[in-house]
């Protein structure tokens, strides 16, 4: 062979490879999520954003084929700003997949949106009980969900109060989701021919629960369900009043923040809708790792470990496809199967029929039991 | 009865914080018919910077004496930031872009705490007790040792900016700078200099505020906002001439949101701005406004 046959062969490998390697495609998923705005917004935001941005580190440790980049966007829980940045990321940034929000309502806004635009949705940690039942009838549905969903906790801390407590009381917010929680409650009490002693409500902004606290005092109250979005408001006034109910509610009271703030003798016992269970092995080593990964910023186990789940589903999909091919996304998405999850999360989540990462028997009640939450016996 | 007396404390001890908000508010408009509009978000920083300072060990009153000090030069910047400069522009800007210029500090400051201590809501440790659950029990009702605290600095506040304002020459300079800047200037008072102290003084307001209320609440960056809106409130209802008509004005405003949220907890914050409301439609000096003779 010539010196410039040789050389043209070489030229020819090397543009055959390099080739090969531009054929590797990043993909692009967009994270849409509250970082900032009222505390719990930001608690719930930044704690799932944690678990994900960890299974997308463990993600590119493996090898898997495909690269994936994430493109994360704060909507500051304003759903005006949630449909903008959404636009962006199919216009602009043209994602391959999105996963976000913690307000249902910011969820309910863009939702609509990605289902015209064929882009598969992993929707989390957003609660309302609608999120995914109002797309499963499309054919085919491109809005799935990795978080609690808010009729689920409900059902089971509605069985576990009639059963166990005569008077139960309500505090809610009267924010669109305390007013939502406080009916579905309400019907839920119904429903087991049950009656709540006192429904007290309170602004979002609001700095002190006494009156309210006395009014479940005065109804005798043995269980406060506590459904406001400043989770621990409600534990202020109990000393003042010398009067201690049991306390159970939204999955918020499971976060290390509101064990902060009130203290861990006054937390001690409370109850809420759970779907980690740091009683078990798995739970605990994800927990270590989410310590060390995050230090003192890593506050909320439960909502890190769905962040998570909801990456690794994610991103084994992306690599199952191997492009940014929405379509085949989200048909990967609905048959994934073999997750290992941390959270209560099913090896195989999804179905056609079902696009919800937990269902009624993968919620379970949490209980803070020296110092962590473990499954109520 | 004993709900009826637990109401009128905690609502009382919320009145105070208004108050000393509103005092800070009232200083500021009486000489320069200007006001801080982030007079809740310097509270709120204060809440912070003694909240981190306790944590990391100083010792109580080293940490409210710091605290002070910080405010005290918070209020001097913000003259020198946001009020100065707009008596330089003279005709160029508009009357009321100190509005902009406050709160555009404030949101700074948000973000800066936001950035500094994140997001989410903070607990700060008591001052004035061991731990946070201190109650004392006075006939039957549930009083923390940090409320009664509230309650007594707000009394000794006020008497002491009575004092200041009505038998100090430092007060009456103010009054001079209120009634008229170019007399007082011949007068010999350094109207640059009362304009300087107003804006420390109601900084200074805030800060005792800040200090204070910490322990009972969930800090965050953003709860200064609403404590600007019921100081506003509270200045309104009570005069914003008559530094007596805010203290009333701010414990009447407490006691009725401690009471509305107890008839109606629904609408618990509505009632006292709708009772507000009402009482300036009928008197828009404010319920007080006319005891002491507004001298601008």
């Amino acid at each position: 062979m010539s010196r410039i046959s040789k050389t043209a062969a070489a030229v020819g490998l090397s543009a055959l490879f390099a080739g090969g390697a531009l054929a590797q495609e990043t993909v692009k998923v967009g994270v849409v999520q509250g970082l900032s705005g009222p505390p719990a917004i930001v608690d719930f935001g930044e704690s799932y954003l944690q678990g994900l941005r960890l299974a997308h580190k463990d993600y590119e440790a493996s090898d898997a084929k495909t690269k994936i980049e994430l493109i994360v966007y704060d909507d500051e829980a304003n759903p005006q700003r949630a449909v903008s940045v959404v636009q962006r990321l199919i216009q602009n940034d043209e994602v391959a997949a999105v996963i976000g929000t913690v307000s249902s309502g910011n969820v309910l806004a863009f939702a609509p949106i990605l289902q015209r635009a064929e882009i598969p949705l992993i929707a989390g940690p957003s609660i309302a009980t609608n999120i995914t039942a109002q797309f499963i009838d499309e054919d085919p549905s491109y809005i799935f969900r990795c978080s609690m969903v808010e009729k689920f906790q409900i059902d089971a801390m509605l069985d576990w109060a009639a059963e166990t407590f005569d008077k139960v009381g309500l505090v809610h917010s009267t924010t669109g989701y305390g007013n939502v929680a406080a009916e579905e409650i309400q019907k839920g009490m119904a429903a087991r021919d049950k009656e709540l002693v006192a429904v007290e409500a309170a602004a979002p902004g609001v700095n002190d629960l006494t009156p309210q606290m006395i009014r479940m005092r005065d109804a005798g109250a043995e269980l406060v369900l506590n459904f406001h979005e400043s989770f621990e408001l409600i534990y202020r006034p109990m000393a003042r009043l010398d009067y201690r109910p049991t306390i159970a509610g939204n999955w918020g009271l499971s976060s290390m923040k509101v064990q902060e703030i009130v203290g861990a003798d006054a937390i001690e016992g409370t109850v809420m809708g759970q779907a980690l269970d740091l009683g078990e092995e798995k739970a605990q080593e994800f927990d270590a790792r989410m310590r060390e990964e995050y230090g003192s910023a890593y506050r909320w186990p439960v909502l890190a470990a769905l962040g998570y789940d909801a990456g690794q589903i994610m991103f084994k999909a992306v690599n199952e496809v191997g492009t940014a091919d929405p379509k085949a996304i989200r048909d990967a998405l609905e048959n994934i199967d073999g997750i290992d999850a941390v959270s209560a999360t099913p090896a195989q989540p999804f179905s056609e029929t079902d696009h919800e990462c937990l269902n009624p028997e993968h919620v379970f009640l949490g209980v803070w039991k020296d110092g962590a939450v473990v499954r109520l016996q | 009865m004993t709900n009826f007396l637990q109401l009128l404390v905690s609502g009382v001890a919320m009145g105070a914080i208004y108050t000393l908000t509103a005092k800070g508010l009232f200083i500021a408009h009486l000489a320069t018919h200007r006001l801080n509009f982030g007079q809740g978000d310097f509270m709120m920083v204060a809440a912070f910077l003694v909240m981190a300072l306790l944590i990391a060990g100083v010792h109580a009153l080293l940490a409210v004496i710091l605290v002070v000090l910080a405010l005290c030069v918070m209020g001097y910047l913000l003259e020198r930031i946001a009020i100065r400069p707009l008596d330089a522009l003279a005709e160029r800007s508009t009357p009321y872009a100190w509005v902009l210029t406050t709160a555009g500090i404030a949101l700074i400051l948000q973000n800066l705490v936001e950035l500094v201590w994140g997001g989410s809501a903070q607990y700060a440790p008591p001052l004035f007790s061991q731990s946070r659950d201190s109650v004392v029990i006075v006939m039957g009702v549930g009083i923390f040792v940090e409320e009664i605290a509230i309650i007594v600095v707000a009394f000794l506040v006020v008497g002491a900016l009575y004092w200041f304002l009505f038998a100090s020459r430092w007060g009456k300079a103010v009054y001079a700078v209120a009634f008229n800047p170019e007399a007082a200037n011949l007068l010999g008072v350094d109207v640059r200099g009362v304009i300087v102290l107003v804006f420390v003084i109601a900084s200074v307001l805030a800060g005792v505020a800040g200090v204070l209320i910490g322990p009972l609440v969930s800090l965050h960056p953003h709860i200064g906002l609403v404590f600007t809106i019921k100081a506003l409130a509270v200045a309104s209802l009570g005069g914003f001439s008559n530094p007596v008509g805010i203290l009333i004005g701010g414990l009447l405003f407490g006691v009725a949101e401690a009471f509305s949220n107890y008839w109606d907890s629904a609408f618990g914050d509505l009632y006292p701005l709708l009772f507000v409301l009402a009482s300036l439609a009928i008197k828009p000096s404010g319920l007080f406004g006319e005891r002491h003779a507004d001298v601008r």
